[in-house]
């Protein structure tokens, strides 16, 4: 008998049913493991991976000029968006149409998206047009897995750049985004300027959305459970001190220059316009970033991220004579009518020269022909009388040498010396004399910004108030209203009328009889100014002008710093002109001026030979005159 | 009136419950409420299943008026046509995600390793049953029986289709078993599947296998060369698992096989099936999320949840009361089927049923251990639950026949 008769069919089947039953326990036990033992774990398991937290940006607030324009916008970004695991390759011939581009484009970035993630999804393109983000949603039913993204980037819709002022946004850094719990990896935030100072309100608040979504992250809709989600927050308007239309004018003139213009409105402080030359597009920064020009204006020579109006630091030159002026008086070393001869030079030690005719001056006449020696003699006695600290205490007074806590970044302390910084300079007791003359005119050590000179001619201006600059007014509430700043607006107690009046009227004079005397004069607006050459022993000298205007109820006190451009006169005295009268008149009527400004290129207009500024501006006019 | 006083109601209600589970599943797996982001074919999946549960009923109906003699005369027939089919699908047939295995006969796509599966089982049972001279000196009848399983795994691994090959392979020590080849030629057939397993998982434990699988053929069957054979067997193949597994396979394709021991390796990749599989049937819990609730079916978490992991939707949305139900349900029809041989009279019968009861028992391990993340996702549908029109209609078949045996108890014997 073969085994299979020897072998009962029922013991069979108890064996076959034993090895069936012990398998079958075994996955039993499995499964009454997973979903009664460990359903604790598993639960939460799957309630995050259907729930997705999505983040809803809130739009960035505005950024408006004094009267209400708007300067910064925001615009909207489309990307397509692609589902690698849903796409139908077939359709690459149709996207490529819809988005006029080659199948092969298409092709490319399919492959990389799939090769990223063939379940999440990723951007397709980025920055399409309106148009092909348009015929792409017309078409969207015959384009399975492709989807679109909506962000915003900032737009300036005026033809003014304020590119220092405004500042560029930029991706946070990692340590950015473990400070601040409001901000995610990947969000942009400001890097410069208004849009870094006023972070905090422009950003808004960033709503929450709780998605129910697939296996491949696609969004099924909201989580029944509403009351988790929260719409943004939009980000708050900036209103700004600055005129849109001065600044306008001011860029075009200050093009092709390297240097700082603040024009502010002295009784409050205000900045009326700001510029920095040269500047960068701020719209090449928006978006998506684009390396090359970042670079480009990185590495740049003449370095356009460096903000001049506020961070360049230039000995002041003639246009700190005015100041001096009122230091002199304070301290007793002068009056109103004491008076100094010129001979061509003030000896002390040596000669210290002056270009100024020989004569008698006054302190009034010594600001109108800008005469050297009237200082000279001034600082002399303050340097030898031991004034020098209280001569760098009365001047920080003015804001030079100081910070004036502007709202904006970068605001250089500058230069005002004292015994304690010529000590660590010079090292102790190795300076003397000799080193503080020049100083006295505004060279030498000393240095400032064009806004420490821009706030230090407003106290002129309006009677010895020393304003707090600010660019931003105030700021546009959610309920509409204005949440208006409060600059700090002080008297500068030891500054007396009477003085002022002095230096005032001299500064009259310079614009009518003096270095303004060819284009700094309008002629019907009564301005006060001085112009001012800071020595420079690395190159060209830089040219100075402040002026404030008009001169009864001043509107507008400016200070303009052009790099490389010779004498204040014929360089930074024309553009302060113009921007005064723009603002004053609201339109140029000189508009000789306007055309000599904006073909001054320093690099290029600079006699070579001329050693008075005069005789440099005549000839410059002459030229400019000459030609048809 | 005989014909539905003796039928096997059990049976039925057993058939009928499995594919009212699965039809609930299909429903909610391709049909619920964010089903519009699904393809459209494959939210038509749950009319198609209907149909072909309405053309299995029809068709097992028809099987218990056939003679169950026309089954075995027609055994080799079928055979051979299966197997001409499935030549002609190794080259004719359609690809679908990497696998030739379909055959498009006019409107239907037919899975012919189906029909080949009910054309193994019945002719390897007529040779079988018509040699009784199995034995562990003779195992010439044991050798030609194997033809009947190899060529269609030759045939299916030309298709791409390894997975369905295993149903074959795994079909063959069951088979075999029944018509008396020895416990210890019996266990050792079984044994590389075993220890290949454990080796996966570490070839210690793969080792420890082999040596508790030569013991026990040792107790079974005292014989040395059969000893000797056992443990140089289970040393093979835990060294080659090992070879397979470091050497041979590509590192994502080891990745895959070893993803179940530690799924959160990657989470993204080889492990994100296993890992999506047990967190939908672990959430599921006691009594499950609801029909149509269940957020990793309803969203898409679970890949094919329609067929290779469709009792992820069981568990997820009826919990372990649905899960449970469904591998009772199946216990109960492994064990009636291997009872309903024992009390049948015909050698011939007996062998199919007990093979019907492997293979369903096959398809049932190797889908539920892999969706539990017992042992490496192969993809194989659970039978009568599956979305599949082909395997559906042929398991539904093959219980027909076991109906139909059963029915005919009496008039089909020996003796007649």
């Amino acid at each position: 008998m073969s085994p299979t008769r020897k072998r009962d069919i029922k013991s069979s089947a108890r064996i076959l049913q034993a090895f069936i039953l012990l398998i079958w326990i075994v996955m039993f036990g499995r499964l009454i493991q997973l979903q009664i033992v460990d359903y604790e774990k598993y639960a939460p398991i799957s309630k995050q991976n259907f729930i997705r937290q999505d983040f809803v940006n809130p739009a960035r607030g505005l950024i408006l000029d004094r009267n209400g324009t708007i300067i910064v916008e925001n615009e909207p970004i489309y990307s397509i968006t692609i589902n690698p695991v849903s796409f139908d390759m077939s359709k690459i011939p149709l996207l490529a149409k819809l988005l006029n581009t080659t199948e092969e484009d298409v092709l490319d970035r399919v492959t990389q998206a799939q090769q990223y993630s063939w379940f999440r999804t990723s951007r397709l393109f980025t920055e399409v047009s309106f148009e092909s983000f348009s015929n792409i949603q017309e078409n969207i039913w015959q384009l399975p897995g492709i989807g679109h993204q909506i962000e915003s980037k900032r737009h300036y819709p005026l033809p003014l750049q304020a590119s220092h002022t405004i500042g560029y946004l930029r991706e946070a850094s990692l340590e950015e985004y473990r400070s601040s719990d409001r901000i995610r990896l990947g969000d942009k935030i400001g890097k410069s300027g208004i849009e870094m100072v006023y972070e905090e309100y422009l950003r808004g608040e960033l709503g929450t959305k709780y998605n129910r979504v697939n296996a491949y992250g696609q969004a099924l809709g909201l989580y029944e459970d509403s009351n988790l989600n929260n719409s943004p927050t939009k980000g708050l308007d900036i209103i700004t001190t600055l005129d849109a239309e001065l600044q306008v004018l001011s860029e075009r003139i200050m093009e092709n220059k390297r240097g700082g213009l603040v024009a502010l409105d002295p009784q409050t402080g205000e900045i009326l316009s700001m510029v920095s030359t040269p500047q960068y597009d701020l719209s090449r920064l928006a978006g998506r970033l684009d390396s090359d020009y970042w670079a480009q204006i990185n590495f740049n020579p003449n370095t356009p991220l460096f903000n001049r109006a506020i961070s360049s630091r230039q000995p002041p030159g003639s246009t700190f004579k005015p100041f001096m002026g009122l230091i002199g008086l304070h301290l007793g070393l002068i009056t109103r009518d004491t008076e100094i001869y010129n001979s061509g030079a003030y000896y002390r030690g040596r000669a210290y020269g002056d270009l100024a005719d020989p004569g008698d001056y006054n302190l009034e006449r010594a600001i109108t022909k800008s005469s050297n020696t009237f200082f000279f003699w001034m600082m002399d006695r303050i340097a030898t009388r031991g004034y020098l600290n209280q001569w760098s205490e009365l001047a920080k007074d003015f804001g030079m040498g100081r910070r004036n806590f502007i709202d904006l970044p970068h605001e250089t302390v500058g230069i005002m010396p004292d015994s304690t910084y010529m000590n660590s300079t010079f090292g102790e007791r190795r300076w003397g004399i000799g080193d503080l003359m020049s100083l006295g005119i505004g060279q030498g050590m000393v240095s400032v910004s064009p806004l420490q000179m821009a706030v230090a001619t407003a106290s002129i201006a309006n009677g010895g108030f020393r304003v707090q600059p600010h660019i931003v007014r105030g700021i546009r509430e959610m309920d509409g209203s204005i949440n208006y700043t409060d600059p700090i607006r002080e008297r500068i107690d030891w500054i007396r009328e009477d003085h002022l009046q002095i230096v005032q009227s001299g500064m009259r004079g310079a614009v009518t009889d003096g270095g303004g005397r060819w284009y700094a004069n309008l002629p019907d607006i009564p301005v006060a100014g001085k112009t001012g050459t800071s020595q420079n022993p690395h190159g060209e000298n830089h040219g100075w002008y402040i002026a404030y205007a008009p001169l009864d109820d001043p509107k507008i006190a400016i200070a303009v710093l052009i790099e490389n451009a010779g004498f204040g006169s014929i360089s930074a005295s024309p553009i302060a002109s113009l921007v005064i009268e723009q603002y004053l008149k609201g339109e140029i009527e000189r508009q000789h001026v306007l055309e000599y400004v904006l073909n001054f290129n320093p690099w290029e207009d600079i006699p070579e030979d001329s050693d008075t500024e005069e005789s440099a501006a005549e000839e410059v006019l002459d030229e400019m005159e000459a030609q048809p | 009136m005989t014909i539905f006083k003796e039928l096997n109601w059990v049976l039925v209600f057993i058939w009928a419950s499995l594919t009212a589970f699965g039809l609930v599943a299909i429903y909610s797996a391709t049909l619920g409420p964010v089903s519009q982001f699904l393809p459209a074919f494959i939210q038509e999946n749950f009319m198609r299943q209907l149909t072909w549960v309405a053309l299995a009923i029809v068709i097992i109906g028809a099987i218990q008026f056939t003679s169950p003699r026309t089954f075995q005369g027609a055994s080799y027939l079928l055979y051979g046509f299966a197997t001409f089919l499935m030549i002609i699908t190794v080259f004719f047939g359609t690809e679908v995600s990497g696998s030739r295995s379909w055959l498009r006969l006019g409107p239907i796509n037919l899975q012919v390793a189906e029909l080949m599966k009910l054309a193994t089982i019945l002719a390897a049972a007529n040779y079988l049953t018509s040699r009784r001279d199995i034995s562990a000196e003779n195992l010439k009848t044991a050798f030609t029986a194997l033809l009947f399983f190899i060529v269609p795994v030759i045939l299916l691994i030309l298709q791409n289709e390894t997975g369905v090959a295993i149903i074959f392979l795994a079909l063959l020590p069951f088979v075999l078993f029944w018509s008396g080849l020895p416990h210890g030629i019996s266990l050792l057939m079984i044994s590389p599947a075993i220890i290949a397993y454990f080796s996966v998982i570490d070839w210690q434990y793969g080792l420890i296998a082999a040596i508790v699988f030569t013991f026990s053929i040792f107790f079974v069957q005292r014989r040395h060369w059969l000893t000797a054979t056992s443990l140089i067997v289970g040393l093979m193949t835990v060294i080659g698992t090992e070879v397979a597994l470091h050497q041979v396979l590509q590192p994502h394709q080891t990745a895959r096989i070893e993803a179940f021991v530690n799924p959160n390796l990657d989470p993204q990749g080889s492990g994100w099936n296993i890992i999506q599989a047990t967190t939908a049937i672990g959430s599921g819990g006691l009594t499950g999320k609801g029909f149509m609730e269940g957020t990793q079916t309803q969203l898409r978490f679970l890949p094919e949840q329609w067929t290779d992991f469709i009792f992820c939707v069981v568990g997820e949305e009826f919990g372990f009361i649905g899960a449970g139900s469904i591998m009772i349900l199946f216990l109960l029809l492994f064990f009636r089927l291997i009872n309903m041989a024992t009390h049948h009279k015909h050698p011939y019968a007996q062998l199919v049923m007990v093979s019907v009861a492997a293979v369903f028992f096959i398809h049932f391990t190797i889908n539920i251990a892999s969706a539990t993340a017992i042992m490496p996702v192969i993809g194989l549908p659970l039978p009568f639950i599956s979305y599949g029109g082909s395997a559906f209609l042929i398991n539904s078949i093959l219980l027909g026949i076991c109906l139909n045996f059963d029915l005919y108890k009496r008039s089909f014997s020996i003796y007649s």
